[in-house]
């Protein structure tokens, strides 16, 4: 499944582009060459040598194979846009944003979204949970982004001051700089926003189906037995019911992946933060094929990644699945 | 003898006159649907969010009117091309002006734009999904009717079309179909259908494989009943409700996608979808320029929209899952 969904991938992502019929590296060289407002007479000769380094004048079938075969070692080749640096070099600066800021909220929300589900059926009765939960159920039908911009405006009309958009502060000299305290500082306030928008928005989902299960868990007998064997409360919750009910759950994680790899690219831009969504954006505006192509295929390849980890963890979670049987 | 046969023919003729009395189709049909309405409270709220939006359009699209910079009384339509209340790009909110959510950046009136707006995204979504569910349960029923290597060919290419981040392909689609100058709204659809069908036809080909053990699918097969009888006669009415529980999920997710793909400036720019709105907004970074009456109209719109769909969905969940009505 892993390696059909990888290779689904690098197909869609080497052919798509292509369907358009555009040159974007004659255009970029042409473009390059009028900038100086001398026109270089060699320009076609030039195009030339370019495409038979990306290798653009070859058949396709050619062109196809050569991309599947260095994509899977990871070589991504050269930007075309802004070139000649690397698509892997342009990655490695910005994924670990879109990485560091997509597993954190996601297990938060997954944490905090199953801990509220399981209590809310729980101490079914509570209307502080009740009436906590209500905003959090509404929002959670509303996309990431969206509501990010609205918390970008209530933010904005709280305290001007507050960073609304980048990754840290702009303009400082020297910046970034990971062993500067300021900086560090600077990047947890600048994130705290999209943070916020995404694990807020996720919480509902959680807690629903979270919720859901725990309706069922309670109705099982060995939840009967524990209650008449006098155990306490919080170990019948803990041990008994949120083990069971959690199951289901990771299976749900799984699902989440693509959902919260889209949302946040796309909480980035709003945000403007420094991860892949903005490079992405640029990529697509620019036709710049290569880069455009290294990041659908990364991201792609690392939601399958995480799919057949948490797959692969299953059997940690539940002992009844063994590694062997299915 | 003979008039027998003509009494039947005729009879078999005059097929409706087999249709219970209209005052018993009420009765036994539509009066229970509304019983059961009522105590199916999600749905209602999702319902009444629908018709409150629909109620908004409707009643703008006939009596809403200004008066353009020509001196022209427009209806709605007019007033969003742009440059029609306004001529500098200096968007404004002045209630006591006339325009009672004010102007954008375009020079358009911002709420007839809302208004325009709503039905083009939801069409973007309808179109969308309704090709997605289609599509996904043409498969899922071949998946699971002749199930063996078809089916395994089609649940691998549906099992790893899953984890691929949807919005990342739609960009790409979106790129390289139309380069430069946008989709239309129908296109943007089309582009959208690419990848609304994994998921419907994951849900229904499971149904599919649970109700086709069932005892009278069974008892059909065994009365010779054709395959095609089968599916259409005995199956899709059982599968209905799961079937609308997709198509309403796949609404709200490809109306999701529209957004997502057209705040990135891929739509149709120059139609006033909501997605549209939002990216202008995100362009122009109205947010900082205190341009907060041009932003929530949208969002506002589009969150009792999702609201809306979410709950309906769960409702029609409810109605599929029997289980789920007395337990919760």
């Amino acid at each position: 499944m892993f390696v059909v969904t990888i290779w689904m991938a690098s197909t869609i992502v080497f052919f798509l582009p292509r369907l358009s019929g555009q040159n974007p590296l004659a255009e970029k060289i042409y473009q390059e060459a009028q900038q100086g407002g001398y026109q270089d007479p060699d320009v076609a000769e030039r195009v030339r040598v370019f495409e038979e380094k990306y290798g653009f004048d070859k058949p396709l079938w050619q062109q196809y194979v050569k991309f599947v075969v260095e994509v899977v070692q990871f070589d991504l080749g050269r930007s075309i846009f802004q070139w000649p640096k690397s698509v892997n070099e342009i990655l490695a600066e910005k994924i670990m944003w879109t990485l560091v800021m997509g597993l954190l909220t996601l297990v938060l929300a997954f944490l905090i979204g199953s801990a509220m589900g399981a209590l809310l059926e729980w101490r079914r009765n509570n209307w502080g949970l009740m009436v906590a939960m209500a905003p959090i159920l509404a929002i959670s039908a509303v996309p990431f982004f969206i509501f990010g911009l609205v918390l970008q405006l209530i933010v904005f009309n709280i305290d001007r001051e507050f960073p609304l958009v980048y990754g840290f502060k702009q303009g400082v000299v020297g910046w970034p700089d990971w062993s500067d305290w300021e900086f560090i500082v600077s990047v947890l306030k600048h994130a705290i926003l999209p943070a916020l928008s995404i694990t807020l928005v996720s919480l509902g989902g959680w807690a629903m189906g979270m919720r859901g299960m725990m309706v069922t868990t309670k109705g099982e007998d060995y939840m009967v037995q524990a209650e008449a064997k006098g155990l306490p409360d919080r170990v019948m919750l803990t041990k008994y019911a949120i083990r069971n009910s959690l199951l289901p759950q990771v299976t749900g994680l799984t699902l989440a992946l693509g959902l919260i790899v889209s949302g946040v690219v796309l909480v980035e831009i709003v945000f403007g933060y420094p991860g892949v969504g903005g490079q992405l954006l640029q990529a697509v505006r620019s036709n710049d094929y290569p880069t455009t192509q290294g990041i659908v295929f990364v991201l792609a390849f690392g939601t399958a990644a995480a799919t057949l980890a948490l797959d692969l963890m299953y059997p940690l979670f539940d002992p009844r699945i063994k590694s062997d049987g299915t | 003898m003979e008039q027998a046969q003509t009494s039947a023919s005729v009879a078999s003729m005059q097929w409706w006159r087999t249709l219970p009395d209209r005052s018993d189709f009420v009765r036994d049909r539509v009066v229970p649907i509304f019983r059961y309405l009522r105590r199916n409270r999600l749905m209602i709220i999702g319902l009444g969010a629908f018709a409150a939006l629909g109620l908004f359009v409707g009643i703008s699209y006939l009596f809403y009117s200004q008066v353009d910079l020509l001196g022209e009384e427009q209806g709605v339509n007019g007033l969003v091309r742009a440059a029609s209340v306004q001529a500098n790009q200096r968007p404004s909110w002045n209630p006591w002006s006339g325009f009672p959510l004010g102007t954008d950046v375009q020079g358009r009136d911002i709420y007839a734009a809302v208004v325009v707006g709503i039905p083009l995204s939801l069409r973007i979504g309808v179109i969308a999904a309704a090709i997605g569910v289609g599509v996904g349960m043409v498969l899922a029923f071949v998946a699971a009717y002749i199930g063996g290597v078809v089916d395994a060919v089609i649940r691998t290419i549906v099992d790893s079309l899953i984890p691929i981040p949807g919005l990342l392909v739609l960009v790409l689609v979106a790129t390289s179909l139309n380069p430069g100058q946008g989709l239309t709204v129908d296109q943007l659809a089309f582009v959208i259908a690419v990848l609304a069908w994994p998921g419907p036809a994951r849900v229904i080909r499971s149904q599919v494989l649970v109700i086709r053990e069932r005892g009278y699918v069974e008892m059909a097969r065994m009365s010779g009943t054709s395959a095609l009888g089968i599916i259409f006669k005995e199956m899709m009415p059982n599968l209905a409700p799961y079937a609308l529980a997709s198509f309403v999920a796949a609404t709200s997710g490809s109306i999701l996608a529209s957004i997502g793909v057209e705040s990135l400036g891929l739509g149709p720019l120059d139609s006033p979808t909501l997605g549209s709105m939002i990216y202008w907004n995100i362009f122009t970074s109205s947010v900082l320029l205190g341009l907060w009456y041009w932003l929530l109209p949208p969002i506002i719109v589009l969150i009792v929209l999702f609201v809306g769909l979410f709950m309906i969905s769960a409702g029609l969940d409810e109605v599929a899952n029997p289980r789920l009505r007395r337990r919760v």
